[in-house]
């Protein structure tokens, strides 16, 4: 880690550590905010002046689960599990092949990878929708896993291209000299080497799986309810369901935070698309 | 870059034919992936941006018919306004903060390993869930926000920020403001860090100000971070959607409808397709033109991208 040059001790540095955390703690305010919604009895949600102390209660759950909202989640987890296993498999060679080997119009093919990372669900939505549509795949999983790929397959393979980049040739080299097959070398050298940055991508694609709504509310909905869908359907015609949202907000919540906290050195890789050593 | 297959002395002949297959298998699966799920419905987009497609019947080829309506359709217009003001305040704005916030950060705080995943938590949320916070904290009369602040201080009344016409657009902004900074911030911090040392002991020998140190060492050196890091922000901030549709659905009126929402109208509202096409292909030329910008400039500026 590089330390910045004028290297003044104690004074400075609980001065710097004390702006960081004001600002984190004005930041992250709205989040405990919104957390402490899931407990709170509308009557004290809705009051002027705000009610900051109040008695917890647990209605809002009750609500919640009694909606079936379990579903949701269940749907989502088994959605983003199935559809990063698929981006696992398919992009790691991919991503090895463009580290690695030269190929004809390599740098083409890579920007048409980069292009669908880039181009605006929205308008792949229509698309989707109407081929769907006449292939029986509304509101289906495997709809709904495919549609996934267009974001996180193209995202998967441009990080971990990044992460093949920092591997030493010279292990493969030697293994080459040594006769292994191809197969062999990836299996018994790349593979392993390359364990930590697929496991921190994968997870990476997950979360944006998890966190994905507009082709899980346009292309499914009914049968295949996402837990991001489920949220603006508590927006009932009796009255918005803040206390539930909140519930359901901050599942969706628990592993995001859960995987920025095991996974934060390779996080700002990740997003940056591999632009910043993490 | 050298290839294994370019270091492999013996058996020239069998390397060079499998050096040639050999990469194409790899990415064969991914190609043929993207290609089926990315390739094929533009195509389709396109098809259909040449066809009078109302309510998902598709009739006859008119031309170019739906591009030339679009074009003369003000509130197609109005949609380009809303994304570039949308862009143009909230990105310059992360980019300054997040490079304030990289500087502090890379002073001597404590306790970054906790700080830094905390900071991360706006990134990672779930936009819609970032929709449903702010939802929350600006809710007309009750919001902690409105009743606290913008009623108290009377800049405005006994209403969402996200329902007031003039309001609602910079209130988007705010929010977009709220969960990307961090992002920025961590991404100039983690440039910071990778800087290499030398630079600046050479610096501090000859005596130089933090202010030149800042100007004449770190900005140049941490330059082509910032370009890139910046044209990636600027595109997925032009393609917001779930933030926008759920705290103010393109309204009031039609003052926070960005292209995306109005897309996403013109198709499962107005079922209009052929016209909603016509604007998906422009909007995805607009971005394969950006993004072939965005590529040059990481590869050129960034060998390790």
């Amino acid at each position: 880690m590089a330390e910045t040059p004028d290297s003044a001790e104690n004074p400075r540095a609980m001065l710097w550590t004390s702006i960081a955390i004001a600002y984190a703690a004005v930041v992250l305010f709205p989040i405990f905010w919104m957390a402490s919604m899931m407990v709170k009895p509308n009557d004290a949600m809705f009051a002027r002046p705000t009610v900051w102390l109040f008695a917890p209660t647990l209605e809002h759950f009750k609500y919640v689960l009694a909606q079936g909202f379990h579903w949701s989640l269940l749907t989502s987890f088994g959605l983003c599990l199935v559809s990063t296993a698929f981006v696992v498999i398919i992009g790691t060679p991919a991503a090895y092949a463009f580290a690695r080997f030269e190929m004809k119009l390599k740098d083409d093919l890579f920007l048409f990878i980069l292009a669908t990372r880039m181009a605006p669900p929205v308008c792949l939505v229509i698309p989707f929708y109407l081929i769907f549509a006449r292939l029986g795949l509304l509101d289906t999983f495997i709809g709904l896993t495919l549609a996934y790929m267009t974001f996180n397959l193209s995202f998967y393979v441009w990080v971990l291209r990044s992460f093949c980049r920092d591997l030493p040739v010279e292990l493969e080299e030697a293994a080459t000299l040594e006769g292994w097959s191809r197969v062999q070398i990836f299996r018994r050298i790349v593979f392993p080497l390359l364990r930590s940055g697929i496991v921190a991508t994968a997870v990476l694609c997950f979360i944006f799986a998890w966190n994905e709504f507009l082709f899980a509310f346009m292309l499914g909905g009914k049968a295949v309810q996402t837990l991001p869908v489920s949220i603006p359907k508590l927006i009932t015609s009796q009255g918005v369901r803040w206390g539930e949202m909140a519930v359901v907000g901050m599942t969706a919540l628990l592993p995001v935070l859960a995987v920025v906290f095991v996974l934060q050195r390779h996080i700002v890789r990740g997003l940056t698309l591999g632009a910043v050593k993490g | 870059m050298t290839s294994i297959t370019e270091a492999m002395p013996a058996n020239a002949a069998r390397a060079s034919r499998e050096r040639f297959w050999y990469p194409y298998l790899l990415i064969a699966p991914t190609m043929i992936t993207l290609t089926l799920v990315s390739l094929v419905p533009f195509i389709y987009t396109v098809y259909l941006s040449f066809h009078a497609a109302k309510f998902g019947r598709v009739t006859d080829f008119i031309g170019f018919d739906n591009y030339l309506h679009l074009l003369s359709d003000t509130r197609f217009w109005n949609s380009i306004g809303v994304a570039l003001v949308f862009v143009g305040i909230a990105v310059p704005i992360e980019f300054m903060l997040g490079l304030v916030g990289a500087l502090v950060l890379n002073q001597h705080v404590k306790g970054r390993s906790i700080l830094i995943p905390l900071l991360f938590m706006p990134t990672m949320m779930a936009p819609i869930v970032v929709g449903l916070l702010w939802k929350i904290m600006l809710a007309g009369s009750w919001g902690l926000i409105s009743y606290n602040v913008l009623e108290r201080f009377h800049l405005i009344g006994q209403t969402s920020a996200f329902a007031s016409p003039g309001l609602a657009l910079y209130a988007l902004v705010f929010v977009d403001i709220w969960q990307w900074t961090p992002f920025m911030m961590l991404a100039f911090f983690a440039g910071l860090q990778a800087l290499p040392l030398g630079p600046y002991r050479a610096a501090a020998v000859d005596g130089a100000n933090g202010v030149q140190v800042f100007f004449h060492i770190t900005l140049p050196m941490l330059a082509p971070l910032l370009v890139v890091i910046g044209l990636l922000r600027l595109i997925d901030a032009f393609k917001v959607f779930d933030t926008v549709y759920i705290l103010t659905g393109g309204g009031p009126g039609i003052s926070t409808e960005t292209p995306s929402i109005l897309a996403n109208k013109m198709t499962f509202e107005f079922w209009n397709i052929g016209e909603a096409s016509a604007l998906a292909v422009l909007v995805w030329i607009a971005f394969f033109v950006f993004c072939n910008i965005f590529y040059q400039v990481a590869k050129k500026r960034l060998n390790a991208f």
